[in-house]
């Protein structure tokens, strides 16, 4: 075993992937319809070791901040999840989380995700990166810059949690996502609030005007699915539909499905 | 709720015989080795008690000090008792004057670390 936990995630098969479908979805759609409802795309997710304290990904992410190897921790994450979701049948589009501050200060990680895509066999148009920060980058300009890098390549970029922490109207604008995923604090409850069924349509529209999608993260029940659909949106992703959970069990789920509309074209 | 129970220390042999024991005392224990994993979770679970050693490197480090900040930043509720096998007077004012609730000196018999515990944290619920 090695003695540093850094050491340990950093490790060939230190970290694991589970997988979570984002359905497209119409007005009368129902958690129970979940089996036949067509899949958008699959957020591919990390996990730390088993049985450490960086199993969870906060932790983990936490962790790897305050060890200053959030760069490094990125980079090993995309490419295990990567190794996995190669074999994701129906050639889902996926989408990895990558660090804002990451993109900011490795300049060559757009380059090492498409060498690590393009040896797995996955299309670099096939990834939309979801952009989760803590905290703005500091060198604004890099990070913008990375976002066209990606884009140039023909990669998709999600806003993660928005209206929540660093996920607000500067960034929206920053980043001109093709995807604002809402976050769950929004959309679980959005049933009997009408404040936050309010945000929910603002952020529709929002993201109508500037040529965005939005997906509705943690739709926990029918009542969360139903919210979501009367205000507009038509992606969601959460328990209520399917969990995250590992290849073995999303590649049966995967087979034989709909095929998903054509997305929107990216913000110019 | 379970009392929750942080424990920080370099020996994985101590942090396993620590989380054995109060675990059969009725414990919720997390172990953690180095001071970034102990702020990780910090940051992301509340507990009640942390019990940290002073030194968590094999230089003379005082990370131990740097875990009493972050638990009043994170958890200002929790108690927090600092172990130790190389304390002075002056090490035992400055961890009180950061927030130190307790501050022994090791080995201490685990009989006596669950009574402070115990004497700190209320009865195990």
């Amino acid at each position: 075993m090695s003695d540093s936990l850094l050491e340990r995630i950093l490790e060939p098969g230190g970290l694991r992937a589970v997988f979570q479908p984002i359905f497209e979805v119409g007005v009368k759609a129902r958690a129970a319809d979940a089996a036949r409802l067509p899949i958008h795309a699959v957020e591919c997710l990390v996990r730390g070791p088993a049985g450490t304290n960086v199993e969870s990904p906060d932790v983990l992410f936490e962790y790897a901040r305050r060890k200053r190897a959030e760069g490094t921790v990125d980079r090993a994450c995309a490419a295990a999840v990567l190794q996995e979701a190669a074999h994701l049948p129906g050639e889902p589009r996926v989408c990895l989380n990558v660090h804002a501050s990451t993109l900011a200060r490795d300049h060559e990680f757009g380059v090492f995700i498409g060498d690590v895509a393009s040896s797995r066999g996955v299309s670099i148009d096939r990834i939309t990166f979801e952009i989760v920060e803590h905290t703005l980058p500091g060198d604004a300009p890099s990070f913008l810059n990375a976002l066209a890098g990606l884009r140039a390549v023909g990669a998709s970029i999600t806003l993660d949690h928005v209206g929540s922490g660093h996920s607000n109207y500067r960034m929206m604008l920053e980043c001109r996502p093709n995807y604002f995923k809402v976050d769950d604090h929004f959309v679980h409850g959005a049933h009997t609030d009408f404040a936050r069924e309010a945000v929910l349509e603002s952020v529709v529209r929002l993201a109508s005007r500037l040529g965005g999608r939005v997906i509705a993260l943690g739709v926990e029940d029918d009542a969360d699915l139903v919210a979501a659909t009367r205000a507009g949106i038509d992606l969601v992703q959460g328990r209520a539909l399917c969990g995250a959970v590992e290849l073995e069990r999303i590649a049966p789920f995967l087979e034989g499905r709909p095929a998903p509309q054509a997305s929107e074209p990216p913000p110019a | 709720m379970t009392s929750r129970l942080l424990i920080v220390d370099d020996e994985e042999a101590i942090l396993f015989a620590l989380r054995e024991y109060f675990t059969t005392l009725g414990y919720d224990v997390d172990c953690a080795r180095e001071v970034e994993e102990a702020e990780a979770l910090l940051s992301h679970v509340q507990y009640q008690v942390v019990m940290a050693d002073l030194r968590l490197t094999k230089s003379h480090g005082a990370e131990g000090l740097e875990i009493i900040g972050a638990v009043r930043e994170r958890c200002p509720w929790a108690r927090i008792i600092l172990l130790t096998a190389y304390g002075s007077a002056e090490v035992e004012a400055e961890a009180r004057r950061r927030g130190a609730d307790a501050f022994l000196y090791k080995p201490k018999p685990l009989a006596e670390l669950a009574r402070v515990i115990g004497e700190l944290a209320g009865p195990v619920r």
